[in-house]
């Protein structure tokens, strides 16, 4: 499958679960999966909150130009928005960077 | 705060209408919070929702169970402070041994639908602790307008919403569990552990960490939500009879200006026309708008003129749906509740303040009633009161416009809000609350090493 083939499947499946208040499904630790829920989800997969939604390509596009360090750092430090650590204090550097690459359709 | 009913289309429209959109950015790009210092590899610190609050703890823990917190409690060492979802703006969490974090407590524990009771982990969010009674056929009676926090924070905080007949979240706790700082596990109500109950419903987290709280509930229940401009003046010459007609009423007062923004929320199955969602980043646009007008010759009134064009706007829905707002323009805040009576004259005094000094603020100021209750270091402690919430972006200097306002909440005999920033002592806080010894007697009871007591806590309620 490619890679675009596979990204709007991704978008679908969660713009699908935003609709339907649920994680979406995919390979997340049982930590990073509980964050999204918790935390995550609240802005990232409501639309109209100003945060780029879960899989939104046009909107990751520009970050996952940065890095992966630049978002990691904005996610920690807090940025513009974005609230320190996305709310989820109990979140060890690999699941908010687990949750960063979610979120921006990093495969 | 809510999110004003504005949306940066209305604004840009009004303010095209006056011949200054060319002075306007397309859109109203969000200005960065205060930059951070962590880099990947660091040892990760914990902020606040604001960024304001900061620490780097030796250990996070985060219990799956009471019985693992409890063990964590009788085998550790140091200074614990429950961390909620980091939505206080006062240092309450900081703290360089434990932080703990109810994540793995969350959720309904179970429901009583005859008594429209629901027992709820303290580590549930608010936010979805809303879908998940609704589920169930409940509803709590009221939230705040922000929802993110977790259960624990706001019983902790005597965190509410507004209605002059309705209490805090904290005043419709009917049970708690409390596991106290040496590792116990004490279940408590207004019969049970009596002084425990009073104590903890809303005790900062100086007693113990709250792992599950009995809620009296309602049966669930739409809401019709509407928000217009409307004279300061005029508002505040009805207030009384607003405050009376709507089971929920609020309104925000904008300095340098002599509008408000009235919201007034009903019970009704009602769909409204629509009115387009909430555009929570339309405040950057309200700040640009100001600094423009700031300057021009008459520039209040015109700034004024700009809001007095705003459209109304209605919102419909379940009571969680309506009730909560996003929230994605960060800010630091400060919030007295003064006698309800006396609130009217004190927000007056501020905004008169404000004018005289001329404090370069424009974020609107929120105004709620509450109704009293009986917890003992609730705000609302034998009193309703009429709470007044001052803000400044995340990423400007707070100090200079809350120093210049909290005098006057003072002389109004104000009780600061325990989530957010003041500068009273334990000293100064004991003459507030009639309780406060009584506080102090159960704390050293649960507490007596004062295992859950920081620098902040030490100041606000003695060492």
């Amino acid at each position: 499958m490619s890679l675009t083939a596979r990204t709007a499947l991704l978008i679908g499946a969660l713009l699908a679960c935003s609709r339907s208040g649920e994680a979406p499904r995919a390979e997340l630790s049982a930590g990073a999966a509980r964050a999204y829920q918790t935390a995550c989800a609240s802005c990232h997969a409501r639309p109209g909150t100003g945060a780029p939604l879960a899989g939104d390509e046009f909107a990751w596009a520009k970050r996952r130009a940065q890095g992966a360090d630049v978002p990691l750092a904005h996610t920690v430090n807090g940025f513009n928005g974005m609230p320190p650590l996305g709310t989820c204090g109990l979140c060890n550097e690999a699941e908010l960077r687990e949750l960063v690459a979610y979120l921006a359709g990093v495969p | 705060m809510k999110a004003l009913g504005l949306t940066r289309r209305e604004l840009l429209r009004t303010a095209a209408a006056a011949g200054l959109a060319g002075a306007l950015p397309a859109r109203a790009f969000a200005e960065p919070a205060a930059a951070g210092d962590w880099s990947p590899g660091a040892p990760l610190p914990w902020r606040n929702w604001s960024g304001l609050q900061r620490c780097v703890p030796a250990q996070r823990l985060g219990p799956a169970s009471e019985a693992e917190l409890c063990a964590a409690l009788r085998s550790g060492s140091g200074v614990v402070r429950p961390a909620g979802a980091g939505h206080s703006f006062g240092a309450l969490v900081p703290t360089s041994d434990t932080l703990l974090f109810l994540d793995g407590l969350a959720g309904v524990r179970g429901v009583d639908p005859a008594a429209l009771t629901a027992e709820v982990w303290a580590g549930t969010r608010l936010g979805l602790l809303g879908p998940e009674l609704h589920s169930r056929g409940q509803a709590m009676p009221n939230l705040p307008d922000i929802d993110q926090q977790t259960l624990g924070g706001a019983l902790a905080t005597s965190t509410h919403g507004t209605g002059a007949k309705l209490g805090s979240i904290a005043s419709t706790a009917r049970a708690l569990a409390l596991a106290t700082p040496g590792g116990e596990l004490v279940e408590c109500d207004a019969q049970r552990n009596a002084e425990v109950f009073h104590a903890a419903c809303t005790s900062v987290g100086a007693l113990g960490v709250v792992t599950r709280a009995t809620l009296a509930n309602r049966a669930a229940f739409r809401l019709v939500e509407r928000s217009r401009f409307v004279r300061l003046d005029d508002l505040l010459a009805g207030i009384d009879a607003a405050r009376d007609a709507n089971p929920h009423f609020e309104f925000y007062a904008f300095p340098h200006a002599d509008v408000a923004l009235e919201i007034t929320t009903v019970e009704s199955d009602e769909i409204p026309a629509a009115s387009g969602p909430d555009d929570p980043e339309a405040l950057y646009l309200l700040r640009t708008l100001f600094r423009i007008t700031r300057v021009l010759p008459g520039g209040d009134r015109l700034y004024s003129a700009f809001l007095a064009a705003q459209p109304a706007s209605a919102r419909a829905g379940w009571s969680h749906e309506v009730l909560a707002h996003s929230r994605t323009v960060r800010f630091n805040e400060m919030e007295y509740t003064v006698p309800a009576a006396r609130g009217p004259d004190c927000l007056r005094a501020v905004l008169e303040t404000i004018r005289a000094r001329d404090l370069d603020v424009c974020f609107p100021i929120e105004c709620r009633y509450v109704r009293a209750d009986d917890v003992w270091l609730s705000m609302f402690h034998q009193r309703d009161g009429f709470s007044i919430s001052i803000h400044q972006f995340a990423e400007l200097d707070w100090r200079p416009y809350f120093g210049a306002i909290e005098p006057i909440f003072w002389q109004h005999d104000g009780r600061p809000h325990w989530g957010k920033l003041h500068s009273l002592d334990a000293a100064r806080l004991a003459e507030l609350y009639p309780r406060f010894d009584d506080f102090q007697r159960v704390r050293r009871a649960l507490d007596p090493q004062r295992r859950m007591t920081n620098a902040y806590l030490s100041q606000i309620l003695g060492p």
